[in-house]
């Protein structure tokens, strides 16, 4: 018994309560997150190190149903996720704040308590010690997450709010079934490195719960055809898509899915059951479906949606080819994934709130209003895209190897291809930003002319000129990129320290990716999966 | 060792008195019930407890030996409903004081009620049960008739109608039970009911199913519940929502378990198990058509109540222990939201979903109290409304039943679209944030909602232990034991 996982969830659980108690005093309410984020990285720092030290605390609550415990234990997995999660609380609460004064949004208390109460959730899943725990965390996580995606309270708020739940819960739901089968097979729902045997007794059975499993952690997961809720979602506050709908919620997914393969079937079972094959095209076709659709996407943050389902798939195909590289592979894309993802989703909420730009149509000239911020932005979608250097490169070259290690070469060809597709995404974002508008146009008050010219419009100078009276005013909203009368001038330091905080954080993982705990975690876990 | 008799008896003789002393002295009525309730908890804990520690506590009413006197047994499954019965009674109580009825008939009838289903609950006679049955029944459609409304009088007495029917149905079926052995305990009928196939049998338990169903309120015999339950004055409500129904249940599984298994079985597995479904689904559906609030959740209950019926169907030990959680989880929870409704009624004057829009800015507390109570009854966890359904539905597949397991799980999603409807309004809706209060409430009212919202979270984690009680009973009559025979 060992208090240490416990602590892991009781302090952002704690800060709900502090958060809501001083909602109507910002400054309190926000000291109490800040408190809470830094403790919470503190105890889960230590938790790392203990668990890299070899030991597995552990902390039992009880029996809760059946003869099943209401358990948390810490191995190297569930401590990598948390010690992610960790990581990037702290640094969203720094830009949350940042974005939430700077859009003067609505019950930032409700927002705040909402957001540490998924946090909790998501450790919870992290340190589970057996499926039900993770079950029940999982359940926690939706209804503590519902709160920030109808955070708006607009019509289309509702409708995402509806959308996420049915999709959720009804996950939800095939999560218990699928678990409920596991346990009337194997007599436990323990987690057990390399899985938990027996379960290969009734073929059948064992196949039917796979399939539930899958169907319940695909659905945060986003596999395609249970993707839907997540670009719908997108209506949050764009902390909120970063930390949550590209990290915690959909690596809690991910992390549920990887957990069955490794800890529960165990993937020499997995692959005796031939339920390798099904669970990797299912994720290859996502990567590519997404792929394919998120570069239809006209709002910024809708094509990052897709990149995300794309990029979650990536780690469903390592988990579904149950061999040791792509294994080790996904379970390093966890984190990578996280940190790019959350450097695009918070420049794309930063660009919201400093220009007010939502669409892809509107970056043209970007990089000279915020030359830093699309710098970051352009740096983590190299890496996302899989170039050398930035996190993505690592993570994928060992999907690569693994999945060529498991003979699987239309994987791999999936595997560049979606890499292409990302590509195809992110440059025309790239280059709207640093090579359209009029390079001397800076500043406030852009014209119209390098607009037009650069749309290939082609009208003389006389016309654009006699037009852009007009067509200024009422695009000034969109367009003139009015930097403030401020003495940082790029964007609110707010905002941007935390962009540039994880931008690094990706370059970091590119650089040295051994040199850090999650890296150790990630072999650790696969070495105890693997013997 | 207390005698279980005392637990009928202290409640039924102590209904008289608010009546009488009301006479004498204006508002005595509601410190009687509660010094009775007080009794009567304080017995049924004890009782209860040591039928629970060791073996069952048994009786013969006036020394007259079964099969000819009447037995009272309190044992594992029926210990945790003569609680909840004395302790649910005792919070709304705290509600009423307040909020109402206050008239010294009133809590008469109040008490009768609790004697009624106490005495349900613990009687070996199925006679006695139809007789507990009505005298439960009778106060219930007295105190749904206390709202000085015109509607609340149309509701009760179409609740004595069909409650009538019921109850008679019921008698029917004992009749039948009786010509065929010649016996009316419980232990004696099942010793004595012949083969699978005789009509005798087929009958009586047939009879007896549909009687109890009818008191269930399972899907088409529930026509007068979601009239009675809107029409009633809320705390009336809130003890039927957690009593009246719930005790139907426990006889139903009590007949199921301990007198009929082997009747037929296939047959009336099939016919209970389409009832079940039919209630689930279609209680879902009439819930989520249903403007007002008091009546979503009457509806609710017609597919809560075809979960806990599933279970016994099922059968299996887990199965069994899940519809004991899910009928006190059930009873909770359900009860908690009418007071919660009765509460809001009177501080804010909203009685329709459409009208709970922005209630939680207005009254951030007792909408946080609602929300559990809500996601308990969708079944969301750690609450006690899924510790009931994931017993039954692993029981389920434990014993093979896919289409039984398929409908409870699938219950969560039905229970997230009605109830989820309400909570969006609540606290995204666009209403009216800034409307003052209309009335006041009183402490009672909030402690007793309160109590609900913590209860239902505590709960959560009952479900072991409740198994751990049930496995000696259930061995027992699984060796074809007398029932309070510890094999």
């Amino acid at each position: 018994m060992s208090l240490l996982p416990v602590a892991v969830v009781v302090a952002p659980a704690a800060a709900v309560l502090a958060i809501l108690y001083f909602r109507d005093r910002p400054n309190v309410r926000e000291a109490w997150t800040f408190a809470a984020a830094l403790a919470t990285l503190g105890a889960t720092g230590w938790l790392a190190r203990v668990v890299l030290a070899g030991a597995r605390p552990e902390a039992v609550a009880g029996t809760y149903v059946a003869d099943v415990e209401l358990s948390l234990r810490a191995d190297p997995m569930g401590a990598m996720f948390a010690l992610l999660a960790a990581t990037l609380w702290l640094v969203t609460s720094v830009y949350s704040v940042g974005y939430m004064r700077g859009h003067d949004e609505v019950s930032q208390g409700r927002y705040f308590a909402a957001f540490a109460a998924s946090i909790a959730a998501t450790m919870g899943v992290a340190l589970a010690a057996n499926l039900l725990t993770l079950f029940v965390c999982y359940e926690l996580l939706t209804v503590a997450t519902y709160p920030l995606v109808v955070h708006s309270e607009s019509d289309e708020a509702r409708a995402a709010g509806r959308t996420y739940l049915l999709y959720t819960l009804g996950g939800g739901v095939a999560l218990l079934a699928g678990l409920s089968l596991v346990y009337v097979a194997a007599g436990t729902l323990s987690f057990v490195p390399g899985g938990v045997g027996g379960l290969a007794a009734d073929p059948l059975l064992a196949r039917a719960a796979f399939g539930l499993l899958v169907a319940g952690f695909g659905v945060k997961t986003a596999l395609v055809p249970l993707h839907t809720w997540l670009p719908a979602a997108m209506v949050a506050p764009t902390p909120v898509s970063g930390l949550l709908h590209a990290v915690a919620v959909v690596k809690s997914g991910a992390f549920g899915l990887g957990r069955v393969v490794t800890h529960v079937y165990g993937p020499e079972t997995v692959a005796d059951l031939g339920l390798s094959l099904p669970l990797s095209t299912l994720a290859a076709v996502t990567m590519l479906y997404a792929g394919v659709v998120a570069l239809r996407q006209t709002r910024i943050k809708r094509a990052l949606a897709y990149s995300t389902v794309s990029q979650l798939a990536y780690i469903a195909l390592g988990f579904g080819l149950a061999e040791r590289t792509a294994v080790f592979g996904a379970l390093l894309h966890v984190p990578a994934h996280a940190f790019m993802k959350i450097s695009l989703f918070f420049v794309a909420g930063l660009l919201y709130v400093e220009s007010g730009v939502t669409d892809v149509d509107d970056m043209d000239g970007l990089g000279r209003r915020h030359p830093v911020a699309m710098a970051a932005f352009a740096v983590t979608a190299a890496g996302l895209a899989g170039f050398p250097l930035v996190a993505g490169f690592v993570s994928k070259w060992y999907l690569l190897v693994g999945s060529l290690r498991a003979d699987a070469i239309g994987f791999a060809a999936a595997l560049l291809a979606a890499g292409v597709l990302k590509l195809l995404l992110f440059w025309p974002m790239i280059r709207a930003a640093f090579f359209r508008g009029d390079p001397l146009a800076s500043g406030p008050a852009r014209d119209e002319a390098g607009r037009t010219a650069a749309d290939g419009g082609a009208p003389d100078g006389e016309s654009s000129a006699s037009t852009a009276g007009s067509s200024l005013s009422d695009r000034a909203g969109a367009r003139a990129w009015e930097a403030p009368s401020r003495v940082w001038r790029e964007s609110a330091p707010a905002l941007l320290v935390p962009v540039v905080a994880v931008a690094l954080g990706a370059i970091v993982l590119g650089l040295v990716p051994d040199r850090l705990p999650l890296f150790d975690l990630a072999t650790e876990a696969v070495a105890e999966v693997f013997g | 060792m207390i005698d279980p008799a005392l637990l009928v008896a202290v409640p039924l003789a102590g209904s008289a008195l608010p009546a009488v002393a009301s006479r004498l002295r204006p508002r005595t009525g509601w410190p009687l019930a509660l010094g009775v309730l007080l009794v009567q908890s304080v017995l049924a804990v004890w009782v209860a407890a040591a039928a629970l520690a060791g073996d069952p506590v048994r009786t013969q009413v006036a020394g007259i030996p079964a099969p000819f006197g009447i037995g009272l047994l309190v044992d594992a499954l029926s210990a945790p409903f003569v609680v909840l019965i004395a302790l649910a009674a005792l919070a709304v109580l705290a509600y009423t004081r307040r909020g109402g009825p206050r008239s010294g008939a009133f809590y008469s009838l109040y008490l009768l009620l609790i004697g009624g289903l106490t005495g349900v609950c613990v009687t070996t006679d199925v006679f006695n049960l139809y007789v507990f049955l009505e005298i439960s029944g009778l106060a219930s459609y007295g105190m749904v008739a206390q709202a000085d409304r015109g509607a609340a009088a149309l509701a009760a007495l179409k609740y004595l109608l069909v409650g009538t029917v019921g109850a008679s149905l019921y008698l029917f079926g004992v009749g039948y039970a009786y010509v065929a052995t010649g016996t009316l305990d419980m232990a004696a009928l099942r010793a004595a009911l012949p083969a699978a196939s005789d009509p005798l049998a087929l009958a009586a338990l047939g009879l007896m199913v549909l009687g109890l169903s009818v008191k269930v309120a399972l899907f088409p015999l529930h026509t007068w519940k979601p009239d009675a339950y809107e029409a009633a004055p809320p705390g009336v409500a809130a003890l039927l929502a957690a009593l009246a129904s719930t005790v139907a249940a426990y006889a139903l599984g009590r007949l199921l378990l301990a007198v009929f298994p082997g009747v037929a079985e296939a047959v009336v597995d099939a016919a209970l198990l389409g009832l079940a479904a039919a209630s689930i689904v279609a209680g879902s559906l009439l819930a989520y058509r249903s403007e007002s609030v008091a009546r979503l959740l009457a509806y609710s209950s017609l597919a809560q109540f075809g979960i806990v019926v599933v279970g016994f169907v099922v059968a299996t030990p887990t199965a069994i222990a899940g519809s004991v959680v899910h009928l006190i989880g059930h009873a909770v929870m359900k009860a908690g939201s009418f007071l919660v409704v009765g509460l809001l009624a009177r501080t804010h004057d909203v009685r329709t979903v459409a009208e709970y829009a922005g209630l939680a800015r207005r009254s951030p507390y007792v909408s946080a109290g609602f929300a559990v109570l809500a996601l308990g009854l969708i079944g969301i966890p750690p609450t006690v409304g899924f510790a009931g359904k994931f017993y039954i539905a692993l029981g389920a597949i434990e014993a093979g039943s896919w289409t039984a397991a398929a409908l409870v799980l699938a219950s969560t999603l039905f229970g997230l679209v009605y109830l989820g409807r309400v909570l969006e309004r609540m606290y995204v809706g666009e209403g009216d944030t800034h409307a003052g209060p209309t009335g006041a409430a009183s402490p009672g009212m909030y402690a007793a909602v309160a109590v609900a919202v913590l209860a239902t979270l505590a709960l959560g984690g009952v479900g072991p232990l409740v198994e751990g009680w049930l496995a000696p009973v259930l061995d027992g009559l699984d060796a074809g034991l007398a029932m309070g025979v510890v094999p």
